[in-house]
């Protein structure tokens, strides 16, 4: 921004440059005028701005937007020898007095003066006649309603003028400044909400204003993404932790060992068999006492971590001891250790048939992190509850919900995919890699000719297309073989 | 499993310690002389001596004192009726089971009571193909003959890739090289696992029942390739079977087994028409 200004400056600057001395001539005679004039009327007996207010009109909020209907109220207190017959009250460009209404205050001391008047909207600017004048030292309050302010937002005054009964017109003093926050697509759509005639129908039925009010819930979409964002953030970030602890217990738990094997069944029984909200009540108001502080959001990844990981332990001991004997067997046949046969043989086949069962473990901490509300963690459910609170109205805890099935209905859905997909290769189905062409391999080739079972050629490619082109998506990083082509390049060798 | 062991320990056999290199090869040759047709040549030694092999399952004595020497290059079938203790002798000659007491030496070293490297390196010499094949299911025929090759004998990929590429095309599934185990038939299976088995270039190589787990029109395939094996690799062989046709065919020496003993042993001419053992008679008898 003020690299732009630089370059118009330095650009008007060679324009200029032979006629500042004339323009600072002008300029201070202009000044000095300027300040005579001004400072003539500004006596204690001229008009004075008190106060400029406009109402907060921010749903759930106390913010001034922008193109939204507000309230201003703006006072003054007229001069001691004055009276004053007509009010002009102006804001800057884009901000509108067009549908408003003016409610005329005015108060003579303790007492209220009863005066009317009529206001003159033009733009940006109101003008208010009053039906008699205004005697001295009387305070004057314009309260207009349905008035807007520029939708850009910033920071304005009101300006104006008055005239007295004796014609004469005098300007006022600017207000203080009201602070008012651009109107974003969102306000926009508010508004645009606000103006519906079904969505005041809709609102009028007591659940669905209560439960699903349309604005609230466009507005709460808005206020709640930090939240979904924490949320996210957590189980993202514990669960690689999980995985890694669970994995190692899991084989702690296999190990022939005794004491590692008490130390694994420790471990997971006791965070399986308490809740995780005491676990988190324990570590979060624990630690603190005994002199431990870690960030509310770094003590939510390692209490769900440690949680995941006690019943991600159990999937995967599930996991490797569903293998059959036989794999260990021929992995022993094959003259691998222990160590090969584990990463080589049994974990990648325990991936595949733990991935459905720890997507679900993965939902469930997902949905969990909402107990880290309890506890100061601004998620989600945190969020949703401020905003219930101020507004309220569930429909917050509505749009709470919306954000935990976005993540949640299509990792169900992809569980079942999985599943499916694992059965259907295991059963021998699913997509099959071109045949290679081999050279000189015929006679070899027709003795396999004889062997090879309808089912074996039978395509299962066709039906399975559209999902296993998702599935390939999603478990690109589980396969383990490069060249699953779904019926497509050959591998070239 | 200590308190198991401690209970069988009094019915462990008080077996003689093994005998010496050069006695052993001694003797095994003049008994074995008449029973196989192995070629024998001067100074050859047994690549497996079996001396009085015991091995208990709890109470159960599943081989008592089983004698038995393989010569480098002999095609040894071993057939006995269900629970002769045919399959456990097999595992025991590349440890999948311990023996409870005697001796298994290949290549005149003693094998029983090793540490586990040393079993994980006799294993390298000792193949195997199962009865259900055990191929691993998550990789392709082609990585299943690979995997061995590359983990435990650190091949190169290409290196192991061309072996696992002519084994496989030895057996006749260069087209399926690609194709995960799933979505092979039971026959193809089993050929990928001898590929598997036969792409680490073992001393020994052991069949254990390798056409029971087979639909009947698939057999023939897989004894083809054993048979090919047996005719032109010149590999040791223990085959454990039921395929009486394919044993008189290929064996250089039948072993008939039953109630843990080795009862019979010869050519297979003179165990299949001349038997001398009755149970012999009667179980070639029954499955003929």
């Amino acid at each position: 921004m003020s690299h732009m200004h630089e370059n118009a400056m330095t650009r008007g600057e060679s324009h200029h440059t032979r006629c500042v001395p004339a323009l600072a001539l002008a300029l201070s005679v202009a000044l000095v005028l300027v300040a005579t004039l001004a400072l003539l009327p500004v006596s204690a007996l001229a008009m004075t701005t008190n106060k400029a207010t406009a109402r907060p009109n921010e749903d759930g909020g106390s913010g001034v937007i922008g193109a939204m209907d507000t309230r201003l109220t703006w006072e003054g207190t007229v001069g001691d020898d004055e009276e004053v017959s007509s009010i002009t009250l102006s804001l800057p460009e884009g901000a509108t007095f067009d549908h408003a209404s003016t409610r005329i205050t005015v108060l003579d001391g303790l007492n209220r003066t009863s005066i009317d008047g009529t206001a003159t909207s033009s733009g940006n600017s109101v003008d208010v006649q009053f039906s008699e004048g205004i005697p001295a030292g009387s305070l004057v309050r314009l309260e207009i309603t349905n008035m807007q302010f520029p939708a850009d937002g910033g920071d304005y005054v009101v300006s104006g003028g008055y005239t007295t009964a004796d014609g004469q017109s005098h300007v006022l003093d600017d207000s203080a400044a009201i602070t008012v926050i651009a109107n974003t697509p969102l306000q926009a759509a508010v508004s645009w909400l606000d103006a519906q005639p079904w969505v005041a129908a809709w609102n009028s039925n007591p659940f669905l204003g209560m439960f699903f009010k349309p604005q609230l819930l466009l507005t709460s979409f808005a206020s709640l993404f930090p939240g979904w964002l924490v949320c996210l953030g957590i189980v993202l970030a514990c669960y690689p932790f999980a995985i890694v602890l669970g994995l190692a217990f899991a084989m702690l738990k296999t190990s022939r060992h005794k004491v590692l094997r008490a130390i694994a069944i420790c471990y997971i029984n006791l965070l399986r068999g308490t809740p995780l909200f005491l676990q988190i009540y324990i570590m979060f108001f624990g630690l603190p006492m005994v002199g431990i502080n870690i960030d509310n959001n770094v003590l939510g990844v390692i209490v769900m971590a440690v949680n995941s990981s006690a019943y991600l332990a159990e999937i995967f001991r599930a996991g490797i001891q569903s293998i059959p004997q036989g794999q260990y067997e021929a992995a022993a046949s094959l003259g691998m250790n222990g160590f090969q046969t584990m990463t080589s043989i049994i974990l990648p086949q325990t991936v595949r048939r733990v991935i459905p069962t720890v997507t679900s473990d993965f939902i469930t901490s997902y949905k969990d992190t909402s107990l880290l509300s309890s506890v100061g963690v601004m998620e989600l459910m945190m969020f949703s509850k401020n905003l219930t609170t101020t507004t309220g109205n569930i429909t917050p805890y509505m749009a709470a919900a919306i954000y935990y099935l976005i993540v949640t209905l299509p990792l169900i859905k992809v569980v079942g995919i999985i599943e499916n997909n694992i059965a259907r290769s295991e059963r021998g189905g699913g997509p099959r890699p071109k045949r290679r062409a081999v050279a000189g391999a015929s006679q070899q080739a027709s003795k396999a000719e004889e062997e090879l079972t309808a089912s074996a050629e039978v395509s299962h490619v066709e039906a399975a297309k559209p999902a296993a082109d998702v599935f390939a998506a999603l478990s690109a990083p589980f396969v383990s073989h490069p060249t699953v082509d779904l019926g497509g390049v050959a591998d070239g060798e | 499993m200590a308190s198991k062991h401690r209970h069988s320990h009094g019915d462990v056999p008080v077996v003689p310690d093994a005998l010496s290199a050069e006695e052993a090869a001694n003797l095994a040759f003049a008994s074995d002389q008449t029973l196989t047709k192995h070629h024998f040549t001067e100074g050859e030694h047994p690549i497996v001596r079996i001396e009085h092999l015991n091995k208990s399952f709890d109470e159960t004595k599943v081989l008592r004192d089983v004698n038995l020497d393989v010569w480098p290059g002999e095609v040894v079938v071993v057939l006995g009726p269900s629970g002769s203790g045919k399959s456990t002798m097999l595992r025991c000659i590349n440890l999948l089971e311990t023996p409870t007491a005697g001796h298994i030496l290949i290549e005149d070293q003693e094998i029983t009571g090793q540490s586990k490297t040393d079993v994980n390196k006799l294993r390298r010499e000792v193949g195997m193909v199962f009865q259900s094949f055990n191929l691993f299911p998550h990789l392709t025929a082609k990585q299943n003959v690979m995997i061995g090759q590359t983990k435990v004998l650190k091949r190169s990929k290409e290196d192991a890739e061309a072996e696992a590429m002519k084994q496989l095309t030895a057996v006749g599934l260069a087209d399926r090289a690609d194709f995960k185990p799933p979505q092979l038939s039971g026959g193809q299976q089993q050929r990928v696992a001898i590929a598997r088995a036969v792409a680490m270039h073992p001393n020994v190589l052991l069949f254990d029942e390798p056409t029971s787990a087979l639909d009947p029109e698939l057999v023939r395939g897989v004894l083809d390739v054993i048979r090919d094996l047996a005719e032109n690799s010149g590999m040791t062989m223990i085959v454990v079977t039921h395929e009486m046709d394919f044993a008189r065919e290929v064996a250089d020496r039948v072993v008939f087994m039953e109630d843990g003993v080795v009862v019979e042993q010869g050519v297979p001419e003179k165990v299949f028409d001349h038997p001398e053992n009755a149970r012999t008679a009667e179980f070639l008898g029954s499955i003929g």
